[in-house]
């Protein structure tokens, strides 16, 4: 980090938590910090979705699953369209003329207290351990560029979030996330940019295409079906969808964004604009990993990305032959990646089929020589399935941009970090004073209380999540991690609303019971088989309405809806 | 709360209609994409 980089660093993320308190202000009421007054335009709502979506590990791991695994991986949002038209059609005025707080909230309405408490846990706990995990990137950031402990920087950064988020609430949040996502658009546009013109001239563009796709990295749709294949486009037009239902369906983090909205139609329209950007914002965060690999074709690479782990390997009497094996491969790989873009140049297609083997051959050799160096990691003491997915773009910014754009790359890292995280602490705190302690605690104070008991509970899972970010040193690629987090919980909770709204006859009892089913599913696929993390939403939702579904027809008594409960209007 | 109209294409099915056939022309182009530069 060069002075120009700390000064487009802090002059970003000191705005960042002005422009939030400044945004804020007024949030006096529980209706004003919860729900901004209902008073939000679309565009703030969907860039607010996108921003509490996109956490940094969204820069940071996607970048480096693209530069390991290719682009694949933006089939897990085919999905979101699907899910966002059904949730406007029917869970978005529901949930609006309920007048309600949080999803759970109408959960009691429909079935009873119960199934409102055990859904507003299983999100309790499931965006709780995510909310450490958002907080754990950055701090990978920092501890890679400054060599401080991630302990600190995810206390620096876990204070930054929860002064404004404290302080201004929802509003603070949505504006804030607003001015973020400005910031993550510009960087990403730049990061783009600059990796290609760091390309070398012989190298065209369109050479720099030819190249990732002939290593396997422009590979956005694959089309075979496998069920413990994670990214292929039937886990993620079906699975996905599944995974997306929930998400912004029934997570707080998600359904307070559209709940602030003005209307039913900005509620609407905010998640369709979602539904559209996405997939393209996605594909362009993998695309800038692909052609960060290609950058690494022509500049070598270190054996590991991790320079922690490498510095410490270097010592052992394994590495030497190792490192050299690796060099000699980076070479081969090297000029065949010249000897096939020459090829492609001259348009002889019998020459680019040869090079291409030549160039696949290569490729594989430095494959080889990453993994016996991830292994060496482990043999000598190192994590167990150690990968530095999340470290090849810190790595390669850190190493090859020019003054300023590395401060604003890590300006971006942290805008979607903090952005993320505001809104998790946000919504978690919703769901503890609305769910928990107003309904069991405190059941009638003044409007001043509940405030302050929601400024209280923010701060309280600020500081919950600081404390769990230290977990996420123990999971392997982050982006994946926080996926696998959700399917877990993720699932009941969607079967849950979809009793809720589709099968009137089924009462509170048969759901509690469908829900614990749904979970005890979930975790047998995740503890007894390989599959994919985007079929756990579509096990727990079914196991859930089927279970409800065989109580209510074999005990009607757990059918009727719980006396005294209000329909939904 | 009334459900008010969209400011596009009239009514709510002709904008998710179109969001549906964004979806598709999204995943044909990453398809192309894909088969472009296998």
């Amino acid at each position: 980090m060069r002075p120009l980089d700390w000064i487009v660093l802090i002059t970003a993320l000191v705005s960042m938590v002005l422009y939030g308190l400044y945004r804020g202000r007024g949030s006096n009421t529980v209706d004003r910090y919860l729900l901004a007054g209902k008073s939000m335009p679309w565009y703030a709502m969907a860039l607010s979705i996108i921003a509490t979506q996109a956490s940094a590990v969204t820069f940071i791991s996607t970048t480096g699953q693209s530069y390991v695994d290719g682009m694949r991986f933006v089939q897990a949002y085919f999905g979101l369209p699907i899910a966002m038209i059904v949730i406007c059609a029917t869970v978005v005025p529901i949930f609006h003329r309920a007048r309600i707080y949080t999803a759970y909230e109408y959960l009691e309405q429909r079935f009873d207290s119960k199934t409102r408490t055990l859904a507003s846990a299983i999100f309790l706990c499931q965006r709780g351990l995510s909310a450490g995990l958002t907080l754990y990137a950055p701090a990978i950031v920092l501890s890679v560029i400054l060599g401080w402990p991630e302990r600190t920087t995810t206390i620096l950064m876990g204070t930054m979030v929860i002064t404004y988020t404290v302080l201004g609430g929802i509003k603070a949040v949505t504006w804030s996330n607003v001015q973020q996502m400005y910031i993550i658009f510009l960087g990403l546009v730049v990061a783009l940019v600059t990796v290609i013109m760091l390309m070398p001239a012989s190298v065209s563009f369109g050479d720099a295409m030819f190249l990732a796709g002939a290593a396997g990295r422009l590979n956005a749709v694959t089309t075979h079906f496998d069920w413990n294949d994670r990214f292929n486009i039937w886990s993620g037009l079906i699975g996905s969808t599944f995974l997306f239902l929930s998400y912004f369906g029934c997570d707080q983090s998600q359904v307070q964004r559209y709940l602030t909205g003005r209307s039913i139609a900005q509620s609407r329209l905010s998640l369709l604009f979602t539904a559209v950007v996405k997939i393209p914002m996605q594909f362009f965060i993998l695309f800038i990993g692909a052609m960060v690999f290609v950058f690494y074709l022509f500049v070598e690479p270190p054996v590991l990305f991790q320079r922690a782990e490498l510095d410490r390997i270097r010592q052992v009497g394994a590495f030497q032959p190792m490192a050299e094996q690796y060099n000699q491969a980076f070479e081969h790989r090297r000029q065949a990646a010249l000897a096939l873009a020459e090829a492609h140049h001259a348009r002889d297609s019998a020459a680019v089929g040869r090079r291409i083997a030549e160039y696949r051959a290569a490729q594989n050799e430095i494959d080889g020589a990453r993994t016996q160096a991830a292994k060496l990691v482990e043999r000598t003491g190192g994590e167990k399935d150690f990968s530095d997915t999340n470290y090849i773009f810190l790595s390669f910014v850190t190493s090859h941009l020019p003054a300023g754009i590395v401060g604003l790359i890590i300006a971006v890292i942290f805008a979607a970090a903090m952005s993320a995280s505001s809104g998790e602490i946000n919504s978690l705190a919703t769901v503890t004073v609305v769910d928990l302690y107003r309904r069991y605690v405190r059941r009638t104070a003044s409007d001043h209380h509940y405030l302050a008991a929601s400024r209280w509970a923010t701060l309280f899972w600020g500081v919950y999540a600081v404390t769990f970010a230290g977990w996420g040193s123990r999971l392997g690629s982050l982006i994946v991690a926080v996926n696998v987090v959700g399917s877990l919980f993720y699932g009941s909770l969607l079967g849950c609303f979809v009793l809720a709204l589709a099968f009137r006859r089924v009462g509170g009892t048969a759901t509690f019971i469908g829900m614990l089913a749904g979970e005890a599913a979930i975790f047998w696929a995740f503890l007894f088989t390989g599959m994919s993390y985007l079929w756990y939403n579509v096990i727990g939702c079914v196991a859930v309405v089927a279970t409800a579904l065989a109580i209510t027809s074999l005990a009607p008594g757990a059918a009727s809806t719980t006396p005294g409960m209000r329909q939904p209007g | 709360m009334p459900d008010e109209p969209p400011p596009f294409l009239g009514t709510w099915r002709r904008v998710y209609a179109a969001v549906l056939i964004i979806l598709c022309l999204i995943i044909a182009a990453c398809y192309l994409f894909t088969r472009a530069y296998q």
